[in-house]
């Protein structure tokens, strides 16, 4: 038997993140992972988290587990993969199966951050070979560089179908819709956004009907659903795909916390099967904590600050460090998390019609339930104003806990204010310098450059693009407005690439004058006669 | 399945050296190291396995290794999941039916 003062399961955001807390304070910690590799799924997520700056917002989450990962190194965390923690006995001790053994380990404390697994929905064909989860899409994208289809179907609105949307196009798939059961969109606006306007199609209410094909997918068929869930006879339609992808929501990996005895409950709030916990993640075992989505399904950015409240109280409890180092952290720490847990997207209210944004203002019902704002519906929203000359207009209506494009401008065109989660307000006039760093700084892609004044007749919109090939200053295209349509022909004029930009590039495309506040992305005329052919 | 050659931010995967390994005593290629469904879906394989039951079709599914969706027979071993088993020069890969690698019905 091995002994330790912590052992940590899951080596995810939350179970590295309470690890590195515990071994800055002395405690000796060992983490099990069941995988190859730590990170838990953080690896694959190549987009900008949201947050606050001070909180590694803007920074995709593939950096954040490179920092994570040297972090628990630098502290002195033992990581074992390719180990399964396969029971929990009493006095917090646990057996482990690695190299076709089983180990025996002993802890004072243990922190079970096992996360989530993802949930799934039946329908005829649903086991065909080419029906996959959103998390398998994003596993063989971004870490095995493989398309995991050609033309994929989505099922689920919320942010990991939103997200997983527009990576699969990143990677060069074709999106040919995207499916959800319930009436609105469950995730963030400002994804659904970036997805609309590359042209993909939402359907809401509607759900899969039948995946087609004998030996895999060839094609899927949807249908409008009633009040009872139920399709509506006439409304089915067809798509040709070869993979359906599915992001219905995750349920916590519970088991161990049940094996343990410790008092669970069910809690549809918290994402299922969840530990009883305190305001530190401790369980009704004394000792034995929970952090991350396996204590209640968040982001990973809740799951990394969740991880650390149990790490530090763990050492507290334990005598590791005095109440003048701990109580002003964990004050810390909870602020963070409450900031993140405001907003429309708030666990509070899932589920609930949120009808105004928090400064009064009527929120877009058509962002809710076609992807993107309508035209009449923008400029009720404080970050999009008219100026003379070159500005920022931030197509951000919902109230999220982000805040990076505030200190993004150096000239403090931007302003969000104490409260995280309220609307950017753009000044009028503002001194931008047509820098382009808040276009780069936003995760939800929602802002963009304004320039009525370009030239006689003529504007110039710059927006962030994140899609290979890359198009070149003196091109032609397409303009496409927020829903995707092509509304004027374009021309790009500049090209803007920097290591500030973390990959997000700036293009700026000139367009007609009344175009100005349509033209939401670009679509080169090149891709169109290679589709064509 | 296409491989990603240049990914916008991501860049050219990083991948081991290119390996021989046999499906179903086809030969086939794939890099050493990615997963055997990564190599097995480059080459536009689908099917992994059929159900022992009603024989129908299991392809990739989670790509975790929760799922068990997609096991094969893998140098005569079955129930390998093969989309976290790391692929080796020479591998024999097979068609898992039910429980083994021949159709038993």
């Amino acid at each position: 038997m091995e002994r330790y003062n912590l052992i940590v399961v899951g080596a995810g955001p939350a179970g590295l993140s309470a690890a590195t807390e515990a071994a800055k304070n002395g405690m000796s910690v060992i983490v099990f992972d069941e995988n190859q590799k730590p990170g838990g799924q953080l690896f694959k997520q190549i987009h900008k988290f949201f947050g606050s700056k001070e909180h590694k917002a803007k920074i995709r989450g593939f950096k954040i587990g490179e920092q994570l990962l040297k972090e628990a190194n630098d502290s002195g965390v033992k990581v074992l993969l390719n180990a399964t923690v396969t029971g929990m006995f009493l006095n917090h001790e646990v057996t482990v199966n690695y190299e076709n053994a089983i180990h025996h380990y002993k802890a004072d404390s243990v922190i079970i951050a096992t996360g989530a697994s993802e949930n799934m929905v039946p329908f005829e064909g649903w086991t065909l070979p080419g029906v996959i989860g959103a998390g398998a899409a994003q596993t063989l994208m971004n870490l095995h560089g493989i398309k995991p289809g050609k033309k994929i179907l989505m099922l689920g609105s919320g942010n990991v179908g939103l997200v997983v949307s527009y990576q699969l196009m990143q990677a060069g798939c074709e999106v040919v819709a995207l499916v959800d059961a319930l009436p609105r969109i469950g995730g963030y606006g400002v994804h659904a956004a970036k997805v609309a306007r590359c042209g993909v199609p939402f359907y809401l209410s509607h759900t899969i009907v039948k995946a087609e094909g004998k030996d895999f997918v060839t094609g899927v068929v949807i249908g409008k659903i009633d009040d009872h869930f139920k399709i509506i006879a006439g409304t089915e339609e067809h798509f040709d795909v070869d993979t359906i992808c599915i992001a219905v929501g995750l349920s916590p990996m519970s088991q161990l916390l049940k094996m343990s005895g410790c008092k669970m409950e069910d809690n549809p709030k918290r994402g299922g099967q969840v530990p009883i916990v305190d305001e530190y993640g401790e369980t009704s075992v004394p000792n034995l904590f929970a952090a991350g989505d396996v204590s209640g399904i968040e982001e990973a950015s809740s799951a990394m600050i969740k991880g650390r409240i149990a790490g530090l109280r763990a050492s507290y409890k334990l005598g590791f460090c005095t109440d003048d180092f701990t109580l002003p952290k964990f004050t810390e720490y909870k602020n963070d998390l409450q900031s993140l847990r405001e907003g429309m997207f708030a666990p509070k209210n899932r589920g609930k019609l949120i009808e105004n944004t928090e400064e009064g203002i009527p929120i877009s019902m058509n962002l809710l339930t076609k992807g993107f704002i309508a035209d009449d519906e923008i400029e009720r929203f404080p970050g999009v104003t008219k100026q003379k000359g070159v500005h920022p207009v931030i197509e951000c209506t919902q109230n999220i806990p982000c805040n990076p494009c505030q200190d993004a401008c150096v000239k403090h065109c931007i302003t969000i204010g104490q409260h995280i989660t309220s609307l950017p307000i753009v000044k009028n006039p503002a001194p931008c310098t047509g820098c382009g760093m808040c276009v780069a700084s936003c995760s939800g892609q929602a802002i963009f450059l304004l320039n009525e004044d370009f030239a006689h007749g003529f504007a110039t919109v710059t927006l962030p693009y994140e899609f290979l090939p890359l198009p070149v200053k003196g091109e032609k295209g397409i303009a496409l407005d927020r829903s995707g349509k092509s509304v004027c022909s374009a021309e790009i004029v500049e090209v803007r690439a920097s290591p500030a930009f973390d990959h997000t590039n700036l293009l700026t495309m000139k367009v007609p004058l009344e175009y100005s506040m349509k033209a939401r992305f670009y679509k080169s005329n090149k891709s169109n006669e290679k589709k064509n052919n | 399945m296409e491989r990603i050659t240049e990914h916008p931010i991501l860049g050219a995967p990083q991948k081991g050296s290119l390996v021989a390994f046999t499906f179903d005593g086809k030969k086939l290629q794939g890099y050493e190291g990615e997963p055997v469904a990564v190599a097995l879906k480059a080459s536009g394989v689908m099917i992994h396995r059929y159900t022992s039951r009603f024989h129908l079709p299991r392809g990739i599914f989670c790509a975790i290794g929760r799922c068990t969706d997609c096991v094969m027979v893998v140098d005569g071993k079955p129930n390998v999941r093969t989309c976290v088993t790391p692929l080796k020069e020479g591998m024999v890969v097979q068609t898992q039916y039910g429980c083994s690698e021949k159709k038993s019905w």
